[in-house]
């Protein structure tokens, strides 16, 4: 039977499906039986999820500079 | 939002508002990215010459994998480069060791939790980022992870780079790189739990 700290330590595995399959029915039994589980392992989804579409872009950044280095015909 | 097909188009035919679009979406990302490996000082070089290698290369780009995806790869062969070429005077030799639970405290001797995650406000990645605020304390909090946790993550979650990719990147085993997104996703959820707890960063 896993602890609860146990399957925090297996977050990623299982969102990524990276589980054995006898790990895998350990995990969804604990799931079953454990709310607090299945929320902690719900939001690391979530939060890989938040992180993958982050828009890093940046209106501020100076494009202009850049592109006159591109157009420098000595690089 | 903008195509990244019809932006790629453009770009091939060398379209320079297309390579500025480009530029404001990427070029934080890929600063962002080569902090950890070439140090704030040198990131903005290493940036500057992926565009240079990929204005170059475009036409080779097949649109297979996501042009950000695509930058990335580049930027990690030039990060490389410049640490070569200046003696790797930042070191990654520590990179991959376990830093430990950061939620160990949670649990208790049972392993039972004792301070279990609260519900959250917002249950999608859109409904989270609809907070301006948050945007910014996810990049603050970004930037304080371990340089080993800041680089996977980057790499995988911004980036898209696959796991095996990864490792030959930062020259670690692949259960390395699983452990060290596993921990930088665990410091991440404890900041957006703060933040949904508290309403603040």
């Amino acid at each position: 039977m896993l602890t609860c700290r146990e399957m925090s330590e297996l977050g990623s595995e299982i969102i990524d499906g990276h589980l054995r399959f006898s790990t895998r029915l350990a995990v969804l039994m604990h799931q079953r039986m454990c709310p607090r589980c299945k929320l902690y392992i719900k939001q690391l989804k979530l939060t890989a999820e938040v992180l993958q579409q982050l828009p890093l872009g940046d209106e501020s950044v100076d494009s202009q500079a850049i592109l006159d280095r591109l157009r420098t015909p000595d690089r | 939002m903008v195509d990244e097909q019809e932006l790629v188009k453009r770009l091939r035919q060398g379209d320079s508002n297309a390579l500025e679009t480009a530029i404001k979406l990427h070029h934080a990302f890929l600063v962002a990215m080569a902090i950890p490996l070439v140090g704030a000082d040198s990131a903005d070089d290493v940036a500057q010459e992926t565009w240079l290698k990929a204005f170059a290369a475009i036409s080779k780009f097949e649109g297979r994998a996501k042009l950000r995806t695509w930058l990335a790869r580049i930027a990690i062969n030039e990060a490389h480069a410049l640490r070569r070429k200046r003696g790797r005077e930042l070191s990654l030799d520590d990179w991959g060791i376990d830093s430990g639970s950061p939620i160990g405290s949670r649990f208790n001797q049972q392993g039972g939790w004792n301070a279990p995650p609260s519900q959250w406000h917002h249950d999608t990645p859109e409904a989270l980022l609809t907070e301006a605020e948050l945007h910014e304390c996810i990049r603050k909090h970004l930037h304080q992870l371990p340089g080993d946790q800041q680089s996977v993550l980057m790499m995988r979650e911004l980036g898209g780079l696959g796991f095996d990719e990864i490792a030959r990147a930062l020259s670690l085993a692949e259960g390395n790189i699983r452990v060290l997104l596993h921990r930088g996703r665990q410091r991440m959820h404890a900041m957006l739990n703060h933040f949904e707890e508290v309403g603040t960063c």
